[in-house]
């Protein structure tokens, strides 16, 4: 199932850069597309501004078709303050942006799925899918405004996979 | 409203006194845990599957406290670690970046007599314009983990 996060994560990644290639942030000294995996990186006392934060939660499995089918919930966050220049007036607006590139990010919505323990990475035999996107309500807090958008994750567990 | 027009020469007269408390009411050494320069670009790198191999940047002299004597179940406990502004002044310039706050932000973490602390906030005073003393607020890491410092 680790190949399945990991592949969701590098195509939303690499989807970003494409939507968006303005959508930057730097964190441990490198300049990336605003986006990452929560449980890869240090520990925040608070998340980024301007850059979505995938957080695996739940985990599901049906064991009764011939390859296990893995269930994977990942919350995507996203907060913004807006930008200086408009003195954070316009941070409705660029929380809307946000929501358009991640509808666009997560569309199509499937992709091969692909082992990135090995180097150069191994394309696997089966695909990754998941649901639209479940978008909560914003939330306000002070200058911020975020929102939690919630997608299920399909995988199928290959003979062989850890 | 006017503007203070009374004349003010800046001298590093507060920082040294910041200093000199420091060192005398415990001043110790605290190890910010910074990310390598060049970072790790890679998708590896970014998916939790090379090691970061953070490196320790020696900040002192530092007044380490806890910062809440009450203590509740289940919540790791919280400190405060004062630092020598001209410290973090030197750190920021070996580090190169933009503003101390951007340090700390870099920070995985800070390693004291081999305990790792992660930073809830940072606040600072400051005497006519200049920063003499940083106060960062920590969190027991709940790892355990020993890190090694250099005193040892």
């Amino acid at each position: 199932m680790q190949n399945a996060k990991d592949t969701f994560y590098i195509a939303l990644r690499n989807r970003l850069t494409t939507v968006n290639p303005a959508r930057t942030m730097t964190l441990r000294g490198i300049v990336r597309p605003g986006i990452l995996v929560e449980e890869a990186e240090a520990p925040m006392a608070q998340l980024p501004l301007d850059a979505f934060v995938l957080r695996w939660t739940k985990l599901a499995a049906d064991t009764q078709l011939p390859s296990i089918l893995a269930q994977l919930t990942c919350e995507i966050h996203y907060a913004t303050a807006g930008t200086q220049g408009n003195s954070g007036l316009d941070r409705g607006r660029a929380l809307e942006e946000m929501d358009y590139e991640l509808l666009q990010m997560l569309c199509p919505s499937s992709t091969v799925k692909m082992n990135y323990t090995e180097t150069p990475a191994e394309q696997m035999g089966t695909s990754i899918f998941w649901s639209p996107a479940t978008f909560a309500a914003g939330v306000t807090t002070r200058e911020r405004v975020g929102r939690v958008a919630t997608v299920e994750v399909f995988t199928f567990q290959e003979q062989g996979e850890q | 409203m006017s503007a203070d027009l009374t004349v003010q020469n800046p001298t590093d007269q507060a920082l040294r006194a910041a200093d000199a408390l420091l060192r005398s009411n415990g001043g110790t050494t605290a190890y910010l845990q910074m990310p390598t320069t060049p970072g790790d670009a890679s998708d590896a790198g970014q998916l939790g599957l090379d090691a970061p191999n953070f490196q320790r940047l020696p900040l002192e002299p530092v007044v380490f406290r806890r910062s809440r004597p009450t203590m509740t179940e289940g919540e790791p406990a919280k400190y405060e670690l004062l630092v020598s502004g001209a410290a973090v002044q030197a750190a920021v310039g070996e580090m190169q970046v933009a503003s101390a706050d951007l340090l700390f932000q870099m920070a995985a973490g800070v390693a004291i007599a081999n305990e790792l602390f992660l930073i809830e906030a940072v606040s600072l005073s400051e005497c006519m314009g200049s920063v003499y003393l940083y106060r960062l607020l920590l969190r027991e890491s709940t790892s355990g983990w020993q890190i090694q410092t250099a005193q040892d």
